[in-house]
């Protein structure tokens, strides 16, 4: 099935919903559809299933309008999968799954036929939900309600699913199960799948492509990464995020980082040695506390490093797994000049980095506040055969404040 | 609990269900073989005469039979008298639950009767107001019904408008019309009833629902609208069964849920205005059969509509057989016995519905 939308706009009263949306789904194609809350994902749904009556001129499916079919023509093509379903009456599993042949009476006076019948033990047995088939609906927990209804949707033998947030009631697993099952009925029977979803991970982890929609309008239409940017889901969303790769899947996922709340900044610099992830919570709590914070020399791909980045943080840079070199170390030198408190933070220290603790000694002499943070538990960090240790306790005894975690750093600087 | 029943219903059947519904066809063979039986009973019990005061003498099994297939003195009793009172009994049984079971299927709620959209009050208000502005003079015996039945279907007008804005019927909104219309006529019926006190008994009984004098022609009258009624409500099973669901789900099955909703309100407020006309306000059938099927055969349409409407001209034939037969000499109103039966029963309901499922 070919679904072509060309110019689509609705409007509730004086409000305008959809925007002259344009888009293209080919066949066997899973294809999301996200947006924030009221952008317009539903309503954009319920335009396909004509629902709502928009100028549905604009939708094409294998290139006959939709206008022009009937309404169990529509339900033969698009079998919908709603958030969830629920009724106090008492209908058992199959019930609800024999509801889906409703589109293919051929008259209110024909009987149940034998191909009713199977389409309906078929739907039971892909979905794997036959043991759910004589069970009361009403009892049924919410993942294999769903799993009943993604039944009844197959029993409909539609042309496309179209679901909405289907996910969304659902624990982690019933989640994951339920998204496999999609993606397993778009593989084996090339189903194409069209699905509003919110969780931005599933979404990157099943969709083929994604498109986002934002005040009624597409934003952009294309595979997760393309869509995923961080840049995008910042100004659709107005969260800042990194964006991944899971190693394991090799989809990208999201973390949200802060919310993107204002935080005063005072001005007071603060210059942080740190790295191998030692320095990301003490650069995160003291962007928080409103410091302006700058850190080097950090290597290209530490966690630190990325993690300075995503704060936007100047930072020196050296190249991966390479010695700090003369540049890096003067330019490190010229940020912790501009600072007026320096921290080291535990960081391991071996032959590449040591540049860093004498970057210390030298805000030392140049009169700045060295703060250096010492865990009780501090062992291995020194990988250059105790020089690391002795150096450190060195810059104590020459006047820098030792304390023993974050916490006491961030006091230590405020007094 | 009602969802253990299904539950276990369906352990035993899920093979013959699954082979094609050998259940329900069971279930409906069933019913159709207690109607007959009952039928049998309710025709061959009761007195002589039409109504109890003046005559009360028995009539043997013989005397009965003799009556019924040869031509003694008692054939007028049968053919005339108590055949076509059970055969209305039936009808109207029929009419009023599977009107209910539509209604139910509508509003999405098990608590819906046939007359919540209004039918029984505007009945009641023509009724009353039939004998006042003398209409018995030129319609004779069949002001009060012909009345009775325009009222109704005025009222149901009225309150379908009310539950309806831009083309679309708004369930809510038709229940809660319903209702409020529904105490405004009560009061006016209150006032009919003050001022023509001399109808006073008459108009009781009508208010309470019961069948005295029942000629083949009101059978007739009132056959039609059920027959017809019970036909299109029970080839609109399926889409009732996705109506349930929601509108929303109904639309997205092929269902026209707006065209489904007018059809079923305009077919029931027919069959019920049609039913009450004649015999008064006979409440709860309407109610509890449906409830009763379901808890037998599910909620399937398909099956509960046939089901319920065989059930629901049992429980009224039955419940008229008691009514006519209980108190010797006397004939009670059938609707105090429905009540007496469905009140308790739907405090049941509506408390396990509070506790548990409902069924």
């Amino acid at each position: 099935m070919n679904l072509k939308i060309d110019g689509l706009s609705f409007s509730f009263g004086q409000r305008r919903v959809l925007k002259d949306i344009s888009l293209e789904v080919s066949d066997g194609e899973f294809v999301g559809l996200m947006g924030p809350n009221g952008s317009g994902k539903t309503t954009m749904l319920r335009c396909l299933t004509r629902f709502l009556p928009s100028e549905s001129r604009a939708v094409l499916v294998d290139m006959k309008p939709l206008h022009t079919l009937t309404d169990r023509e529509v339900a033969s093509i698009f079998a919908v999968v709603p958030q969830s379903s629920s009724t106090d009456f008492p209908f058992t599993g199959r019930d609800i799954v024999s509801m889906g042949r409703l589109p293919h009476m051929r008259s209110r006076l024909s009987g149940t036929r034998k191909g009713d019948l199977d389409a309906v033990q078929n739907a039971l047995d892909i979905t794997g939900a036959a043991h759910l088939a004589d069970r009361a609906f009403f009892q049924l927990s919410g993942g294999e309600r769903q799993r009943i209804v993604i039944a009844r949707a197959l029993a409909q033998e539609p042309a496309a699913l179209l679901l909405d947030e289907p996910t969304v009631y659902l624990d982690i697993s019933g989640q994951l199960d339920m998204m496999d099952l999609i993606k397993r009925l778009n593989k084996e029977k090339s189903l194409t799948i069209f699905a509003v979803l919110h969780d931005i991970n599933l979404a990157a982890r099943y969709c083929d492509r994604i498109a986002l929609l934002n005040q009624g309008r597409l934003e952009i239409i294309g595979s997760p990464s393309e869509v995923l940017t961080p840049e995008m889901i910042q100004s659709v969303y107005g969260v800042e995020v990194a964006v991944r790769r899971d190693p394991f899947t090799s989809s990208i996922y999201v973390m949200p980082r802060t919310i993107s709340t204002s935080v005063a900044r005072h001005g007071t610099r603060v210059h942080l040695l740190c790295g191998g992830g030692s320095g990301g919570p003490l650069m995160k709590t003291l962007f928080d506390n409103g410091y302006s914070v700058s850190t080097g020399v950090l290597n290209v791909l530490d966690s630190d490093y990325e993690i300075a980045n995503e704060l936007h943080i100047p930072v020196v840079a050296e190249v991966p797994f390479a010695q700090i070199s003369d540049e890096a170390h003067m330019e490190n030198l010229r940020l912790l000049n501009e600072a007026s408190f320096v921290i080291v933070s535990p960081f391991p220290v071996g032959p590449g980095n040591f540049k860093n603790l004498e970057a210390a000694e030298n805000a030392l002499v140049m009169g700045k506040r060295v703060v250096v943070i010492m865990p009780s538990d501090a062992g291995a960090i020194d990988f250059v055969g105790g020089k690391a240790t002795t150096f450190v306790k060195n810059l104590i005894s020459r006047g820098a404040y030792k304390v023993s975690t974050v916490e006491e750093a961030l006091g230590s600087i405020r007094s | 609990m009602v969802g253990s029943t299904a539950q276990e219903q369906s352990g035993q059947d899920g093979q013959s269900l699954r082979t094609g519904r050998r259940r329900p066809v069971l279930v409906l063979s069933g019913l159709c073989a207690v109607l007959a039986a009952t039928l049998f009973v309710a025709i061959l019990v009761g007195y002589r005469g039409p109504i109890g005061p003046s005559v009360s003498d028995h009539m043997s099994f013989g005397q009965a039979i003799d009556g019924i297939f040869g031509s003694t003195s008692d054939s007028w009793t049968f053919w005339d008298v108590r055949i076509p009172r059970v055969a209305l009994a039936g009808l109207i049984g029929a009419g009023l639950a599977c009107a209910g079971t539509a209604m139910q299927a509508v509003f999405r709620n098990s608590m819906a009767d046939p007359f919540i959209i209004g039918v029984s009050s505007g009945a009641a208000v023509g009724a009353a107001s039939a004998g006042l502005i003398g209409l018995t003079a030129v319609f004779g015996v069949y002001a009060s019904p012909l009345l009775a039945f325009v009222c109704a279907i005025i009222t149901v007008f009225v309150v379908y408008k009310m539950g309806t804005a831009h083309g679309r019927v708004y369930v809510d909104t038709l229940l809660l019309s319903g209702v409020a219309i529904a105490s405004f006529l009560g009061a006016v019926v209150s006032f009919l009833i003050f001022i023509a006190r001399q109808q006073f008994d008459q108009l009781i009984g009508w208010l309470l629902g019961s069948l005295p004098l029942v000629t083949w022609t009101q059978v007739g009258i009132v056959a039609l609208p059920v027959i017809i009624g019970v036909f299109i409500i029970f080839i609109y099973g399926r889409e009732l069964n996705a109506l349930l669901l929601g509108e929303e789900t109904a639309h997205n099955l092929g269902a026209n849920p707006e065209s489904l909703k007018q059809m079923m309100l305009a077919v029931s407020a027919l069959m019920t205005a049609a039913a009450v006309a004649f015999v008064g306000i006979i409440g709860f059938v309407g109610l509890i059969v449906p409830h009763m099927m379901r808890l037998i055969v599910g909620a399937d349409h398909r099956i509960l509509v046939p089901a319920s409407t065989i059930f629901g001209a049992i429980f009224l034939i039955a419940a008229d057989t008691v009514a006519r037969t209980i108190i010797t000499g006397q004939e009670l109103p059938v609707g105090i016995i429905t009540a007496l039966c469905g009140g308790p029963f739907f405090l049941y309901l509506l408390r396990r519905s509070r506790t548990g499922g409902i069924s």
